[in-house]
């Protein structure tokens, strides 16, 4: 048993509100959030030529999705792992981002399986589907999971800033935009707003998280 | 003697209860590892300063210390142990205790 009193100068208060302030520093100098959300917006834009171009008016099917998607998503977060990992190395950190790409990559598989599901069945099981069910159908979508994939990201960086922005980018996602607009009157394009708009708001996203990134630096 | 448990202080390990080995556990638990050159920034050392207190942390078994290259530069890395890691948790909670029963003493004194 120690019979020595806590010397003064390790006041406990001191001590762990310090200890906060390490950890909260090394959490923000762990994250990259504008590149992945970079990554993501260049991602949602070049999906939107092989959308349109493989667009099935006889289905109103985006058969692109199957095509460039699920490829391409699995690139990205190999893609944003590794920067992630070396740019944390060269600050001098290890890295948290294995469960995010994870989680992107078994949500790449999970929306691959249920669209591939879903053309398999309703061609010849036209209904009207139940607006939940439409809902469902957009959380599975590839942007509906990078959305699901970012809430993840979230926790582990226990970064706000990245959950409010995710909250708001799912919202923009889960509700339907239809303005009617159709490019050239052509009946494959009444999505390109929609995507456009996703884009935006990723990129949008990526330039705000570069800027308090270098304010902070 | 009593039934009365004993005063947080009693339990604060000597090895971790110092504010620069706690805040190089601190970084190396949340960073998974953290390079010697970011510790010493961040902690404001010497070389030589750091490099004792990560030999008592070594010599206590909590962290492991593994040396290598970036290109042609040598970098020291610093992990903590399984020990490490229960010893900063336990820390913790003791100062977390110590704050409680403070608090508690300046809120009696008040009334």
């Amino acid at each position: 048993m120690s019979t020595d009193s806590v010397p003064a100068g390790e006041d406990p208060r001191r001590l762990l509100s310090e200890a906060r302030g390490l950890a909260r520093r090394v959490r923000v100098d762990q994250r990259v959030t504008w590149f992945a959300l970079l990554v993501l917006a260049v991602v949602t834009f070049v999906a939107i030529p092989f959308d349109w171009y493989f667009f099935d008016p006889a289905l109103s099917w985006r058969r692109g999705v199957l095509f460039y998607w699920p490829p391409v998503l699995l690139l990205s977060y190999a893609a944003i792992a590794a920067y992630y990992v070396r740019v944390a190395r060269e600050r001098g950190l290890g890295a948290r981002v294995l469960p995010y790409a994870i989680t992107g990559i078994a949500l790449t598989v999970l929306f691959t399986a249920a669209w591939i599901a879903a053309r398999l069945y309703f061609p010849s099981h036209p209904q009207r589907l139940p607006e939940w069910v439409l809902l469902v159908d957009r959380l599975v979508a590839p942007w509906g999971t990078i959305g699901v994939a970012l809430l993840v990201l979230a926790r582990l960086e226990r970064n706000l800033g990245l959950l409010v922005f995710t909250v708001a980018y799912l919202t923009v996602v889960l509700v339907p935009i239809d303005l009617g607009w159709h490019w050239q009157g052509q009946e494959g394009t009444w999505f390109l707003p929609q995507q456009f708009i996703n884009g935006t708001v990723l990129l949008l996203g990526a330039i705000g998280f570069r800027l308090a990134d270098r304010r902070r630096r | 003697m009593t039934d009365e448990p004993l005063h947080p202080v009693n339990g604060l390990d000597e090895v971790v209860h110092q504010r620069v080995r706690l805040g190089i556990l601190t970084i190396a638990h949340e960073a998974r590892r953290a390079e010697f050159g970011y510790l010493r920034a961040q902690l404001d050392l010497t070389a030589g300063n750091l490099s004792k207190h990560l030999s008592v942390l070594e010599t206590a078994g909590l962290i492991e210390i593994e040396k290598g290259y970036a290109g042609k530069r040598g970098r020291t890395w610093i992990s903590l142990t399984a020990a490490g890691d229960t010893a900063l948790a336990e820390e913790v909670a003791r100062l977390r205790l110590l704050i409680a029963r403070v608090e508690t003493v300046e809120h009696r004194q008040e009334d």
